[in-house]
């Protein structure tokens, strides 16, 4: 049971940093930076409550809040590139993001331990959870509350006109321009959001595993975050989830009693998912079809 | 200022084989207009074939490096296939995710067929570094930068002076009137993404000859390398990629000098979002080659 409730922990984290990608990609921008923020997110959250003895919840929004704050201010010069130039420069952001946390050391005595970020060495002992506690259903519960309320903020935005604007930017930047958007706020804008949404899974992320390392944090990790909504389909951000699922869930430990030979599948399955359905996996036609199945939003919005 | 000579000399060696990384990546996107994830973990195959041919055969520098060459092509053929043939060219994000999964696939093949950390690799030439008024050189490193030359020389030529590569910078210029002149596009970028395999493949045989051994994250720091330095040069630009690369050479082997090794990469990348930020991310034509 408890391997399953560990699945969904790496699941609804995995989520949190594919749902980041998911609101910069709804622009059409590829930005390899999502790990850099969630590094940052990781490393806020994790002195706060470790250094600091904060409660994990103000810990997890302050790191959501600077993590935010970079990507804004990474936003500015980044968004002004795009295509293969923004894949590069969200790249580079994110490798220096890792070497800046290789080379990082704060450490504070704390009963007698020396605690804190400590360079190469990673920062370990991030016990808010055993500390305080919980069990693994409590803290498969706390991850996936701090999903909900994403999704939901998403669902929200999606339904409202800033949806709109940003699937507008996203489909034909031109045609956005001549209807009077602001291309660089709103690019900015989603870029923010998603930097905010990666602080959050970067908190829990360094909270659930209890020692992060920078390369926890690199190129790998950033690719996963733009692979679940490409491969998820764009329509919604449950794609993304699903996306995830598949992955995390199917993919990779479905897969495990392959043993060591489970990569070699994995590349194959996901190569085969993506010519089969370029589109994602709930694409614009299959969210239609799963609308109608329930009875909703049918004629008046899609017909 | 001996320092800082030396330290240019160094950095314009390895700067060849940044380049010849970097025209990896710039053939393959001037011709597809996609970029290639695999790319790192393809030269890795190449050159962990070669470690292979060398410890279990025996086999010399020559033999080693014709190694790496032919499974990176062989690599390369297959990425191609999976990954940008069969996925339309509307798809192009998708055709990056799909070359993202190939490249865990083809890491995760080399780590199990040789799972040790480290394998030898011919060294270039055993010879003493050549020391001449406080400066130093290693004859290997030199060679290095001249092979790099050499085949840049050569793809230079193959792109001006053969049918092949008029019909390359054709399909880079106007795919559409390409084809109605009677070029496939498709056939000429296949070729293209193998060739570009090959001096992925060529690039990656000198670094580790002149290392004498090949690791596991090389694939990983050959795409770094290669993308930074082709983005530094201009996207698109086969000059520009050969600059790139010594420009990143340069100034790396500076800044590990004069601020330590832990700013080595930070510097290159700051200069690069710099670059970036400055020239707009503007692409230059590749066919004013």
């Amino acid at each position: 049971m408890d391997f399953y409730l560990a699945l969904l922990q790496v699941i609804g984290i995995h989520a949190l940093i594919g749902l980041s990608a998911y609101v910069v990609i709804l622009t059409g921008q590829v930005s390899l930076a999502q790990a850099g923020f969630f590094a940052i997110g990781a490393y806020v959250a994790g002195m706060l409550t470790v250094l600091a003895g904060w409660h994990l919840i103000p810990a997890l929004l302050a790191a959501g809040l600077v993590a935010g704050a970079v990507a804004f201010l990474v936003g500015f010069p980044a968004l002004r590139v795009k295509g293969l130039m923004l894949v590069v420069a969200t790249t580079a952001f994110g490798e220096a993001v890792r070497l800046f946390f290789f080379n990082f050391d704060y450490q504070v005595a704390k009963g007698g331990v020396r605690v804190g970020p400590l360079g190469g060495e990673g920062f370990k002992q991030i016990r808010f959870f055993p500390e305080n506690g919980y069990t693994t259903l409590d803290v498969l519960v706390f991850i996936w509350v701090v999903v909900g309320v994403v999704m939901a903020l998403l669902w929200w935005m999606d339904r409202s006109r800033a949806g709109a604007v940003l699937r507008a930017v996203g489909e034909d930047e031109l045609a956005a321009q001549a209807m009077g958007i602001d291309l660089t706020a709103v690019k900015v804008a989603a870029m923010t959001a998603g930097g905010v949404i990666a602080g959050f899974g970067g908190a829990i992320y360094a909270h659930y595993t209890t020692h992060i390392e920078h390369f926890n944090f690199g190129i790998v990790l950033a690719t996963f975050a733009i692979a679940y909504p490409i491969l998820g389909g764009l329509s919604t951000a449950f794609g993304t989830v699903v996306a995830v699922l598949f992955i995390q869930g199917l993919l990779i430990e479905g897969l495990r009693f392959l043993g060591d030979w489970r990569n070699l599948l994995f590349g194959a399955l996901i190569v085969l998912a993506m010519n089969l359905r370029p589109h994602g996996l709930l694409d614009a036609a299959t969210t239609l079809r799963l609308r109608r199945l329930f009875g909703r939003g049918g004629a008046g919005r899609d017909a | 200022m001996l320092d800082l000579i030396q330290n240019t000399i160094d950095g314009v060696m390895i700067g060849g084989a940044y380049a010849l990384l970097a025209l990896g990546f710039t053939l393959t996107f001037g011709v597809m207009r996609r970029l290639n994830l695999a790319f790192g973990a393809i030269v890795l195959c190449g050159l962990y074939a070669g470690a292979a041919a060398h410890q279990a055969l025996g086999w010399g520098l020559l033999g080693s490096i014709a190694a790496t060459l032919a499974v990176a092509v062989a690599a390369g053929l297959y990425v191609e296939r999976l990954c940008f043939r069969a996925l339309a060219e509307s798809a192009s994000i998708a055709a990056m995710v799909s070359s993202f999964a190939i490249w865990m696939q083809l890491e995760e093949i080399a780590a199990l067929l040789m799972p040790r950390r480290t394998y030898a690799y011919p060294a270039l030439s055993e010879a003493r570094p050549w020391e001449w008024a406080g400066l130093s050189l290693r004859p290997d490193q030199l060679a290095m930068a001249a092979v790099a030359l050499g085949a840049m020389a050569a793809l230079g030529w193959t792109l001006r002076r053969t049918r092949f590569g008029l019909a390359a910078r054709a399909v880079a210029t106007a795919p559409l009137a390409a084809r109605l002149a009677g070029i496939e596009p498709a056939r000429i970028g296949s070729a293209m993404f193998l060739l570009a395999c090959g001096l992925g493949g060529l690039a990656g045989a000198l670094i580790a000859a002149v290392d004498s051994q090949v690791t596991i994250k090389f694939g990983m720091w050959a795409m770094l390398k290669g993308l930074v330095a082709m983005t530094l040069g201009g996207i698109g630009s086969i000059p520009g990629a050969v600059i790139g690369g010594l420009a990143l050479g340069v100034i790396e082997s500076n800044a590990q000098w004069y601020l330590g090794a832990e700013w080595r990469d930070i510097v290159a990348y700051g200069l690069l979002f710099a670059v970036l930020y400055w020239r707009r991310g503007r692409e230059r034509p590749w066919t004013n080659s």
